[in-house]
């Protein structure tokens, strides 16, 4: 798989504390990527090191495929963008786009193609000053794919907006996560769940867990199967009998979902029926995963 | 000398410079005002400073009422 | 296009659209009127002020056109560089205060062109804003005072101050680049009147120093300066805002971390 960003070690210390502590992951091409963890975790910092912004204390950051100056192959969505009040969105999308070193006659037409994109398509002749806040995150994720960069980096993109505003954001994310590599950071579990290949899980600017959203999830209680039984004895009983991993819980029985498929647990159980009420897929949610982890003390 | 009097000796040939600066000044720093509504301040304060204080209140707005944000 | 020409645009923009482009100027104007007004009437000013004790009689100097010039100097000495301060003081730490750098920031950029787009933008409109000022006095002062100064002078005598201006300018910027709003206006005006005291106190032993500038420039209009001296200063600044334009870049790549993200 080809990397497009491995950080190895990415530390920031500021005057007595640590807010970044030694991050170790990478980003495989065209993956998205969720950093999660609760305020003050160190999310945005380790964000605007890999933007530029900030320089690291200690640690390297490796983008792959780039030129001499990485920050062309970057685009960067900030928490709150904010904009010169007294350009248009169109004066604003060609600045950006000829400051990442697009030129040339496409440039006007492919402003207007990115701001239809995020919404925005009417808007381009206004002036940002008068834009809601809803209007600037749109732009911003605008001005942050305007030069169509190998490395999306997006702090909070969805947190600041409306449901229905949310739910629009994210398909243009699905979307752009096609031909890009996407590095997100969010405390919307769900949103998190949706859209992801990697979880980076940050408690203290620490990294206290990583990978994949299944690996995660089989990790912590995993996903697997719930049969549900009329009675406690009942349940005690096919626990015994099935010859996989389970475990009874009250009138309820567990079942590792990677001992066994759905299909050998519908052959057993109907061979088993006793006191059988429902059998169910179960999946641990993401929400639950981030108390363990990242919410104890 | 009777008041018409007066404004009769006053050299409007020189002066109207003057005037036309602080107007323009006025109505510059009133639309730049109305636009952005965010002073430091009140923003009513301002509307007197600017429309009062000759030539100086609209310069105070644009150098240090209006709030950059 | 260039990245200097795409920010030079975006600052003549903002300039125009935030009003500097007109009001700068006119302060400057306004200064140029009122100054050979304000002389030319002084005797009727008094008078209809009319608290002088009946009877006095005093004989105002007559002032030459020279002297109306070195009076206006003196008006934009204080409150002209008070007003280019204020208006430059946020050029580039109003960008990283607001956030509206940040964007700037993380993209492939140049802080040579960042800072020198400004630096052109801000020392064009000092300039021009200046030179206007005089251009109105000069309309004035040829009507109503004797002993008017000769046209090539007064080219010299704007030459001159424009090195000035732009050293004010370049001062201003730099101080932005390298403090937030506040520390940046505190530390331009500071050097500069400072500059000037030390300037009023040794001046004559310190011939060779920008703040001499405006003393040589006014020269021209009644005879002219030490040519020596001149060059002199002119070098002088010319290597102070050199170094203080490097220094300004270095620190606009520095503080970009300072950035509000």
């Amino acid at each position: 798989m080809n990397m497009v960003l491995e950080v190895s070690g990415l530390t920031k210390q500021y005057d007595g504390f640590r807010a970044v502590d030694g991050l170790t992951f990478s980003l495989a091409e065209h993956t998205a990527t969720a950093l999660i963890g609760p305020n003050g975790s160190g999310k945005t910092t380790t964000l605007s090191m890999l933007a530029g912004l900030l320089r690291q204390s200690s640690g390297s950051i490796r983008f792959s495929g780039t030129g001499k100056d990485p920050r062309s192959a970057i685009g960067f969505l900030p928490q709150y963008p904010n904009f010169f009040p007294w350009m248009t969105a169109t004066e604003y999308m060609e600045l950006a786009a000829g400051l990442s070193g697009m030129g040339g006659r496409d440039v006007r037409s492919e402003c207007e193609k990115t701001l239809g994109f995020v919404g925005l398509g009417d808007a381009g002749k206004k002036r940002i000053g008068g834009f809601s806040g809803g209007m600037k995150q749109r732009l911003g994720l605008a001005q942050a794919i305007i030069h169509r960069p190998a490395l999306l980096l997006l702090d909070e993109p969805v947190s600041a907006l409306d449901p229905a505003g949310r739910r629009e954001v994210m398909e243009m994310l699905k979307e752009l996560g096609e031909s890009t590599t996407i590095l997100y950071s969010t405390h919307i579990l769900n949103d998190a769940e949706e859209m992801t290949d990697q979880l980076l899980f940050l408690r203290g600017g620490k990294l206290i867990e990583k990978g994949p959203l299944r690996e995660v999830r089989e990790k912590h209680g995993g996903s697997g199967y719930r049969v549900l039984f009329s009675g406690q004895e009942a349940a005690e009983r096919f626990a015994d009998a099935v010859p996989w991993a389970a475990s009874a819980d009250g009138s309820a029985v567990m079942i590792s979902g990677e001992t066994v498929t759905m299909e050998e647990l519908l052959r057993f159980a109907s061979e088993h029926p006793a006191g059988i009420t429902d059998i169910g897929r179960t999946a641990v949610r993401l929400e639950e995963i981030f108390m363990k982890v990242v919410g104890k003390p | 000398m009777s008041f018409t009097e007066q404004l009769a000796e006053i050299p409007w040939g020189l002066i109207w410079p003057l005037i036309v600066i602080q107007l323009i000044l006025m109505t510059a720093a009133l639309i730049d005002l109305n636009r952005k509504r965010s002073t430091n301040g009140p923003v009513i304060l301002w509307v007197f400073i600017i429309i009062f204080i000759n030539t100086l209140g609209p310069v105070l707005y644009f150098t240090v009422g209006r709030r950059h944000s | 296009m260039s990245q200097f020409s795409l920010f030079l645009g975006k600052e003549w923009r903002e300039q125009a659209r935030s009003f500097k482009l007109v009001w700068v100027p006119l302060v400057f104007i306004f200064f140029g009127v009122l100054e050979p007004l304000t002389y030319h009437f002084l005797p009727q000013i008094l008078d209809s002020v009319g608290n002088l004790p009946e009877g006095s009689d005093f004989t105002l100097p007559e002032m030459t056109g020279a002297d109306v010039y070195a009076s206006l100097t003196g008006q934009y000495q204080t409150i002209g560089l008070l007003v280019l301060v204020l208006a430059f003081m946020g050029s580039l730490s109003g960008e990283r205060k607001s956030g509206t750098g940040t964007l700037l920031y993380v993209r492939p950029i140049s802080y040579a062109a960042y800072y020198m787009s400004k630096w052109t933008a801000a020392v064009l409109l000092a300039v021009v804003s200046l030179w206007l000022g005089y251009g109105m006095a000069a309309t004035y002062i040829v009507q109503l005072y004797d002993h008017v100064p000769a046209f090539s002078d007064m080219v010299l005598f704007l030459l001159v101050l424009a090195v000035w201006i732009g050293f004010v300018v370049t001062l201003t910027l730099t101080a932005s680049s390298a403090l937030p709003t506040g520390g940046a206006a505190g530390a331009a005006l500071g050097i500069l009147f400072i500059g000037m005291m030390i300037d009023s106190l040794v001046g004559t032993y310190w011939t060779w120093s920008p703040w001499k500038l405006q003393a040589y420039g006014l020269a021209f209009l009644t005879g002219s300066p030490d040519s020596g001296d001149l060059a002199g200063a002119l070098v002088m600044t010319a290597v102070l805002a050199a170094l203080l334009v490097l220094f300004g870049i270095l620190q606009a790549r520095r503080n970009a971390a300072k950035a509000k993200v």
